[in-house]
This record gives C-alpha cells, sequence and structure tokens, in this order.
C-alpha cells in the first residue's frame, strides 16, 4: 500500500462551514482546498526479464485481481482479402481452447474458478485480460498463460464463429445507427484498412491455419504491456509473470507503422434511404487532427464548448434544450495516435426537422469560428477538465490502466503533471484559433440516414429550412451485405 | 480440482467490506432516508437520490409522465436558470392557458381523424385559423421565455466545479439522480439537490416533452425492434400497469400538461418517498450534518404515495405473438414468475444461471450439440410487485425460431426431470459469489445498487440476499422450475426475419 502514499488528498477543516446559513446561491459556497498530484507511472512501472513491461496497483479491498495485457498488433495487419481475420483471432483465442486442453474443458475450469478471461484484436492493438479471486490466482493465471501462448483455435468454434459472423453480416442494412457509423467512416476515409468490409468469401476462406499464423506473429513477450491491479504483492507478481513468459520464442517490440489514409473527404450532402423510420440520423463532419498536435487540448476544451460538454455545451444547449429537435446532440473532436482523427457532430430528429437541426449546428460552428468564447464559458470547461483529472485514476484498476495505456500510446512522461497548467494557460483568443483554424465549414461532409422523402419534404411549418440548401445531395444505395457491393444508382 | 472447491469456499471469510457492505443507516424527521457508505482510495464521491416511484404509478393517459418528470428536474429552480423569477412565472402560467387552448383544437382533429375525415392530424392545411393563431402567440411566448432563461445552468454550476456524470435513470419502479463529485464539493451537491426538491420550475416544459418523442423515436420507433419488443410487453402484462412502457405511450406524452406534473411531484417526490446516498471518500459526521441542514428543510408530504392496487390476474392459457422484423430471427419465452424478495426468487436466479454463459445448458445444448441456435440467454427479472423469468436464442441460418423454442423446451422439462448435478450447481455459485465481489469494485455500481435496492425492499438486500442464492439446493430448483415453466403461463414472441422465406 505504500504507492498509494503519493496520492495526496488533503482537506482542510471543514468544521466551520456548517453554522453559516444556507447560502441564496451556490456562488456563494466555500470549498476546502483540494490537493492532488496525479501518480506517476514510473512509481508503478516494472522492466520483466522478458523485455516488456508491466504496471502493478496493488489494492486490497477486495479478494480480486485483475490483469490485463495489450499487445502490439493490430487489424492494420490484416491482408485484405481477408478482412475479419483479426476479429477472429481475438474471439478464437478465448472460445477456441488451448493446445493441450479442448474448449469444453477449458471452458470449464475457467467457469469453475469463477474467472472471467478475454481477448480481443482491434485496429492498433490487441489485448487480453483475466478477472479472477485471489486466492485462486495461480490456476486462472495458468489458464490465462495457457490462452494467451497456446491457443488451440478449435475447427468446430470457428465454423460456429464464421456461422455467427455471416448471421451479423445479413443484419448489416437492418439498424440505422450502423448505416451510420459504416457510411460516414467512408465518407471520411474512403478505402482505408478501417473501412475494408468483411464479406462473406473473405470469411469463408480464413482457416485454422490463418489464425494460428496471426497469432504466432505477434503474440510473443516483448510485444507485451502489463496492466495488474487488487489483490496480489507486487514482489510475487512479477516473479509469477517472468515464469509465465520464460522460454517464449521472444522478439523485441514490434515496430512496424501504422498507415496512414491519403483519402480527400468529399463536402456535400449524402442521404440513405430506410423508409420505416421516423427519425433520421445525423453524421456531419471532416477530418480532425493527431495527439501530436500540440494544439490537441485547446482543440478539445473548444469541441467541450461546442458540442463535447453534454448539456452545458452550445449545440446541445441549441438543438435539444431550445429547439427540442433532438434527444442526444452534440460533437466530438479526436486527436488520433497515428493519423488524423475526426471532427464529427451528431444527433437523431424527426425526418421533418432534420434540415432545421443541421442548420443549427452549422451556426454554431460559424459562431464558434466569429466570435470569441465568454471568459465564464471557457472558466467552466477548463475546470470541469482540471477537477476531473483524480477521477481518472479513481481506482488501482484505472490507474495500472492508464499507465499501460499511456505507454502504449507513448504520451510524454510527465503528462498528467503538465495537464493542468496547460488547460488553465489557454485563452478566449487561443480558442478562437483553434476554431478558426481546425473547424473547417467548407469542408463539411453530411451524412443523414432515414426516410429520405420525408427528410427532403421538411417541416411544412418551416419551408425555410431545406436539405438541398446544404450543397449537392448525393444518394448511397445500401449495399448487399454479403459480397458489399453497391448497385449502381 | 478438490483442492480448487475448498479454496473457493474460503472465500467467504474475506475481508469485512467485501462481505457485508458497513452502510450507516439515517432517517431525517421528515422522512427521508440517508445512507452513507465511505470509501477511502479515490478523491471522489459518488451520490445519488431515489425517489420511489416509476411507471408502475402511471394510468392510461399520463404513461411516461415518471420519465418526463426526471427530464424536468434538470430545468431549475426559482433562483437557478432564470433570470427573472416573476416574469418567468407569468409565461409559464400564460403558456399553460395557451396550452389548453390549443388541447381542445387537438381534441377536435383527433375526432375528426377517428371519423376519417382527416388523414393527418399534423398537417397545417387540417387547422383552423384559431388553432393557428394559439400556434403563433405559444412560438412567441415560448421564444419570451427562453430569453430569460439560463440556459442549462444546472448543469452547468455542477460542470464548472468539476463534478461528471450528472444523469438519471427511470424504470418501472424507481426514478434514480446521480453524479460524481470532487471530494471537497460535497456541500455543493447538498446545495443543489435539496434546492431542486424544493423549489423546482418545470420551464421549458412542452420543448422537453419533444425532446422524450425523440427519445421514444430514438430508442423504440426507429430501432429494428423496438416496437416489436414494446408490443410483446404489452401482451406479456394483462392487467399489471407494468404493461405499458417506461418512456409511454406516444398520445399521453403529448398530451400530459404542467398541472399533471405538479401534482405527480407533490405526491411522490416528497422527501418521505426518497432515499438519498453518498459513497466515497467522506466524512460521515459531516455528511450527516449537511444532510440536516439541506434536506431537512423539505416538508413531509401532506398524504403518502399511494401503493399500487392493480395486480397481474392469472394467466388462463399460452399466449403467442409472431412478426417479421429486420432481425435475426429468434424465439423468446417468457413466463410469469416472482416479485423481487420472493423466497422463490433465489431459485429462480440460479435456474437462469445454469442456462448461462459458455458453459451454461443452453449454448451447450442448443447451439453446439443440436445446432439449431447461434446464441441464447436466460434472465429472471423481480420488479417490485412482479416478475419474470425469460428464455431466448436466435436461429442458425437453416433453422428456424421454432427449432430454438423447441429446443428450449428440452431443457426446461430436464430441469423438470432430473436434479441439478452438485458440481454444476457449485460452479454457478462460485460465480454468483465472484459476482458479488466484482460489483462493488466501483463507487458508482454500488451507489445505484443501493439507490435501487432501497427503492424496492431495502439497501439490506445487498447483504442478505447473496446467502440466500449459496443456499440454494437442486430440490429447490427442480421445484420452482415445476411450478412457473408451465405451458399455460407461458408467453412465446417469435420473430422472423422480413423478407425472407
Amino acid at each position: 500500500m505504500k504507492h498509494l502514499l503519493l496520492v495526496t488528498v488533503v482537506l482542510t477543516a471543514v468544521a466551520t462551514l456548517h453554522a453559516a446559513e444556507i447560502p441564496s446561491h451556490p456562488q456563494e459556497l466555500k470549498y476546502p482546498v483540494l490537493k492532488y498530484d496525479p501518480p506517476r507511472a514510473a512509481d508503478f512501472r516494472h522492466k520483466l526479464a522478458t523485455g516488456g513491461t508491466a504496471y502493478l496497483v496493488e489494492d486490497h479491498e477486495l479478494p480480486l485481481v485483475n490483469l490485463s495485457v495489450l499487445v502490439r498488433t493490430g487489424r492494420y495487419l490484416e491482408p485484405g482479402d481477408k478482412a475479419g481475420l483479426t476479429a477472429l483471432v481475438g474471439s478464437q483465442m478465448r472460445a477456441g481452447g488451448t493446445k493441450t486442453k479442448p474448449p469444453a474443458v477449458f471452458d470449464e475450469e475457467a467457469a469453475f474458478l469463477a474467472a472471467q478471461i478475454n481477448a480481443g484484436v482491434g485496429d492498433t492493438e490487441g489485448q487480453a485480460q483475466v478477472n479472477c479471486l485471489a486466492r485462486t490466482l495461480d490456476p486462472c493465471l495458468a489458464l490465462f498463460f495457457d490462452m494467451l501462448r497456446n491457443p488451440g483455435f478449435a475447427e468446430d468454434r470457428l465454423k460456429l464463429a464464421k456461422s455467427q459472423a455471416l448471421q451479423g453480416m445479413q443484419r448489416r442494412n437492418d439498424d440505422t445507427a450502423g448505416i451510420e457509423a459504416r457510411e460516414f467512416a467512408r465518407l471520411m476515409r474512403g478505402q482505408f484498412f478501417t473501412t475494408v468490409p468483411s464479406t462473406k468469401a473473405g470469411i469463408e476462406s480464413i482457416t485454422r491455419e490463418d489464425l494460428i499464423a496471426f497469432h504466432e506473429k505477434y503474440f510473443y513477450p516483448g510485444n507485451f504491456t502489463f496492466a495488474v491491479s487488487g489483490d496480489f504483492n507486487t514482489k510475487d507478481m512479477i516473479a509469477k509473470l517472468n515464469q509465465s513468459l520464460a522460454n517464449w520464442a521472444n522478439r523485441p517490440a514490434l515496430t512496424s507503422q501504422v498507415p496512414k489514409p491519403a483519402f480527400t473527404p468529399k463536402p456535400g450532402v449524402y442521404v440513405v434511404d430506410k423508409k420505416d423510420v421516423n427519425q433520421g440520423r445525423v453524421r456531419m463532419g471532416h477530418l480532425g487532427t493527431t495527439l501530436s498536435n500540440p494544439d490537441h487540448l485547446a482543440i478539445g476544451v473548444m469541441n467541450g464548448i461546442l458540442g463535447g460538454a453534454g448539456f452545458t455545451s452550445r449545440i446541445t444547449s441549441r438543438v435539444r434544450s431550445d429547439e427540442g429537435l433532438a434527444y442526444s446532440a452534440g460533437s466530438v473532436f479526436q486527436s488520433g495516435r497515428y493519423y488524423d482523427g475526426v471532427f464529427s457532430a451528431v444527433f437523431q430528429s424527426k425526418s421533418p426537422t432534420v434540415a432545421q437541426a443541421i442548420t443549427i449546428v452549422i451556426e454554431e460552428i460559424d459562431h464558434m469560428r466569429k466570435e470569441k468564447v465568454k471568459p465564464e464559458e471557457l472558466a467552466t470547461e477548463i475546470n470541469s477538465s482540471t477537477e476531473q483529472l483524480s477521477k481518472r485514476f479513481a481506482t488501482a484498476r484505472q490507474k495500472a490502466a492508464q499507465f499501460a495505456n499511456d505507454d502504449y500510446e507513448k504520451l510524454p512522461e510527465d503528462y498528467w503533471q503538465k495537464y493542468r497548467d496547460r488547460l488553465r494557460a489557454l485563452t478566449p483568443d487561443e480558442i478562437q484559433r483553434v476554431a478558426q483554424k481546425y473547424l473547417q465549414p467548407d469542408k463539411l461532409v453530411i451524412l443523414a440516414v432515414g426516410n429520405v422523402d420525408a427528410m427532403v419534404k421538411g417541416n411544412p411549418d418551416k419551408p425555410q429550412y431545406q436539405l438541398s440548401k446544404f450543397g449537392n445531395m448525393e444518394r448511397i444505395p445500401l449495399p448487399d451485405p454479403f459480397t458489399m457491393v453497391y448497385p449502381k444508382p | 480440482m478438490r483442492s480448487i472447491r475448498l479454496v473457493l469456499s474460503s472465500i467467504l471469510a474475506a475481508a469485512a467490506f467485501a462481505q457485508q457492505l458497513p452502510v450507516q443507516e439515517h432517517t431525517l424527521d421528515n422522512g427521508m432516508r440517508i445512507l452513507l457508505l465511505p470509501r477511502k482510495g479515490s478523491a471522489n464521491i459518488a451520490a445519488g437520490w431515489v425517489a420511489r416511484v416509476g411507471s408502475v404509478n402511471e394510468r392510461p393517459g399520463i404513461t411516461g409522465i415518471s420519465h418526463l418528470f426526471e427530464h424536468m428536474m434538470f430545468k431549475g429552480t426559482n433562483t437557478i436558470g432564470t433570470r427573472n423569477s416573476a416574469e418567468d412565472a407569468k409565461l409559464n402560467l400564460e403558456l399553460d392557458q395557451l396550452k389548453a387552448g390549443l388541447r381542445k383544437e387537438e381534441a377536435e382533429l383527433a375526432r375528426r381523424l377517428r371519423l376519417g375525415e382527416i388523414t393527418d392530424v399534423k398537417d397545417p392545411k387540417v387547422r383552423t385559423a384559431r388553432h393557428q393563431e394559439l400556434l403563433g402567440k405559444f412560438e412567441i411566448l415560448t421564444k419570451r421565455q427562453s430569453e430569460l432563461i439560463v440556459k442549462n445552468e444546472f448543469d452547468r454550476i455542477y460542470t464548472g466545479q468539476g463534478a461528471s456524470g450528472m444523469n438519471a435513470g427511470t424504470s418501472e419502479d424507481y426514478t434514480v439522480y446521480f453524479i460524481n463529485l470532487p471530494t471537497n464539493r460535497l456541500e455543493l451537491w447538498f446545495w443543489m439537490e435539496s434546492d431542486r426538491l424544493l423549489n423546482p420550475v418545470f420551464r421549458e416544459f412542452y420543448t422537453e416533452r419533444d425532446v422524450v418523442m425523440e427519445e421514444r423515436r430514438m430508442r423504440t420507433d426507429s430501432t429494428p425492434t423496438g416496437r416489436y419488443q414494446e408490443q410483446f410487453n404489452a401482451l406479456f402484462w394483462k392487467s399489471s400497469p407494468y404493461g405499458w412502457p417506461v418512456v409511454g405511450w406516444p398520445t399521453d406524452i403529448d398530451a400530459i400538461s404542467r398541472e399533471e406534473a405538479n401534482a405527480y411531484f407533490g405526491t411522490y417526490y416528497a422527501p418521505n418517498n426518497l432515499t438519498a446516498t453518498l459513497v466515497g471518500d467522506f466524512d460521515p459526521a459531516v455528511a450527516m450534518e449537511l444532510a440536516k441542514k439541506y434536506f431537512g428543510r423539505l416538508k413531509r408530504g401532506t398524504v403518502p404515495p399511494p401503493d399500487v392496487v392493480t395486480t397481474e390476474t392469472p394467466q388462463m392459457g399460452e399466449q403467442r405473438m409472431s412478426a417479421s422484423a429486420e432481425t435475426t430471427p429468434e424465439a423468446v419465452i417468457r413466463f410469469h414468475s416472482v416479485a423481487d424478495g420472493h423466497v422463490d426468487e433465489p431459485a429462480l436466479n440460479v435456474l437462469a444461471s445454469l442456462m448461462n454463459d459458455r458453459t451454461g445448458r443452453l449454448f451447450k445444448s442448443l447451439v453446439l450439440e443440436q445446432q439449431v441456435a447461434n446464441m441464447a440467454f436466460a434472465s429472471q427479472d423481480s420488479r417490485k410487485y412482479e416478475g419474470f423469468v425469460e428464455f431466448r436464442g436466435t436461429a442458425k441460418p437453416g433453422k428456424t425460431p421454432e427449432d430454438v423454442e423447441k429446443g428450449i423446451y428440452n431443457e426446461l422439462e430436464k430441469l423438470k426431470t432430473e436434479l441439478v448435478p452438485d458440481r454444476e450447481l457449485e460452479k454457478v455459485k462460485n460465480n454468483l459469489a465472484a459476482g458479488n465481489f466484482r460489483q462493488k469494485q466501483s463507487d458508482f455500481n454500488l451507489l445505484l445498487n443501493i439507490l435501487i435496492n432501497d427503492a424496492s425492499r431495502s439497501w439490506r438486500s445487498l447483504n442478505t440476499d447473496p446467502p440466500l442464492l449459496q443456499a440454494v439446493t437442486p430440490a429447490d430448483i427442480q421445484r420452482v422450475a415445476k411450478k412457473y415453466l408451465k405451458p399455460e403461463n407461458r408467453n412465446v414472441l417469435i420473430l422472423y426475419r422480413k423478407g425472407a422465406n
């Protein structure tokens, strides 16, 4: 528990507060000083004998241990004609048993121990984790490392997973939310590893040998970053990790580059027709920025004021609270780790009022560029971020996960120590500068998924709002869900 | 594996917090319950309160009012949210009068629709001149009020002080409000929450009704299966108020008035119908002082909230619904069972757990062995007044929902005729015990669990229910299977894929 002392929380005496009358407005409340220093990753970092890194955070309140591992791999390493392979590698590591234990045996043992074991491979990382009772740590770790090292990829489970994948494929055009996400990604990225769809032929061509080859190539100790939290002794845990990783064919961590998209999105209005819904789903935006851009914190605060901070932000205030046009309305400005993220504003509104809500979002983007934010608006947004810093490290599990993630993303060592001062230095001028530079209304790609006739017809009570006013309108047809071939219009 | 069995039984000797939540329980003079669970480690507090009211307390005509109300609680008070409280109140009154006039016009349009004279009540062409005039005035007044409003000030004050995740939720049985606070902002929470209970103003009432309609469109109308699930639920409950959706029927959401909302608030948001809870890093003595100072101001309700009278009438025969939707073919089988806290609930919970997960009976039998389904689940849902146990599975390509249905019945039959083997039961109990620890990992989860349970029986059920699950025997499971999983007690939803043969 020594490490926990590094998180110093000092509350000054509060006894004097309560004799006073209840103030008429919360502005008059006085708060005890909260001194909070974020924990330093270095205090929890351990180099493993195999070259990987582990972050260990003890917490003995509950008899549980959580161990997760980040693996340098990703969907970007998947061959284009085998789209869906990495998703299957992740799910089948867990579902397909091990070289010595058939799936039924492995699953029964894990279930009897009440161990939760998972694995998965995402766009730019792989991960696996085990959550277990501290008293059964050794047998649970044995199962977990057996899976990580010697997955069986049993044929019958792979067959089932393919059947489930094909059934999921059939549903690709059912839900407007899914269509919206897929088509907006295509409009932003064009042909890119994140938008290559799996197909029936591709899934059927994936073999057990493909899974084995992918696993062998990327799952080795030098490629692992561990986050461990809970009821254990740090010294013992390091010994257990080293022992579990010993005699495992090893190499240095993967350094291959994640590709960057070359596509330039084409501004305009795009619609997808779904007759049987009474609400249009809209996503509108353009390319964002990267995490290495020194402006990314200022951009984050700017977007918080625009649409990222819930009810306090402008898009939510106007689209939802003022006009009642949507339940959920807001914006996201992504700073990507490897390439530009995406800026997008999103809402869902009944078909006739889609055009009116789009108009409001565009007005707010313009407003953000034309006028400086009010100092009190900026103070609220900055304070919100600085005062919430402790929440990021609230539990042992969050601490370990944050450290491992920052390590994986190669965040500067003093990032969280400097974070609050960097935010507090922001000014309304600075916010306007980044709004003008990074919000680009002339580049907006506007996607609306819903009943197109009703969205185009608009609201007879407000004929001034028309979908046709936002530029050339292109209809995107629904693709064949199994081949992902789009019919020619 | 014998040694593992011994090890697992010894987890019952783990640390005190892990076993029994040391919640400190207080009741203020006005009847409001205060539950405190101090916990060191983070510089945060999860804070919330629950009103013991939900859609089960509604009646036809005002279905959805509990949920609409939850939205209105964020609109501010006579100090928060407006620049001019007196003018704001005057405008609310004028808006209500206009709305009463509009309601007459809408009633006339509804009558004409009923007779087939018109087909669309929202078409501007069917409105009278008077109707159009009222709409115009309504828009002007709404705009005038909007100029007095300090937008979302309630949220803004919290956000500016580092509070986060402010939200609320409405269910059939309760309405819960919650937030996360930096530990030094505890008094702000007491100020804000007691102010919105003491001096609420339901401004932007009619705009917020529109927001709720959009929420309904988003969750129910415009999703592939939302409307089918809603209708199956309405079919399942014959007399119980659980039959209408929490979000409300569209006609009712459109018609609820501010007067109805005010009456609802007076009855169900009185302090004697509320429980407030804190979980996290705080001094309980300071918290109690603040609770007395701030929540102590609330006046006990003049009439106790009425109890729910209408119970579910026994079902006389199987009910079935079949439909085609844009979804994977599926069978859903639902039996009436028991309310929260019933003596049969632990056995029904264990029965559902036996069916679930990778090593559960449904996956093994329907997915792996018979290969009729691609996924299958079970659940026991115990609400405050009634409950049900449900089994569902999606058909594998080439198989039908009826194949899945048959496969599920075979598994249910085994529960009635064969005792569950000891080791299988032990596996399920191990997972239930571990789950009990896992749900204590997060202060926010604990907060929600304490509030939700206190709205039903008592927060104490979090301490008393886990041992009841561990005590369930194979004979108990067989007994409840025979008692509840009977054909005449069953409701079946069969979904085919739209457009498929």
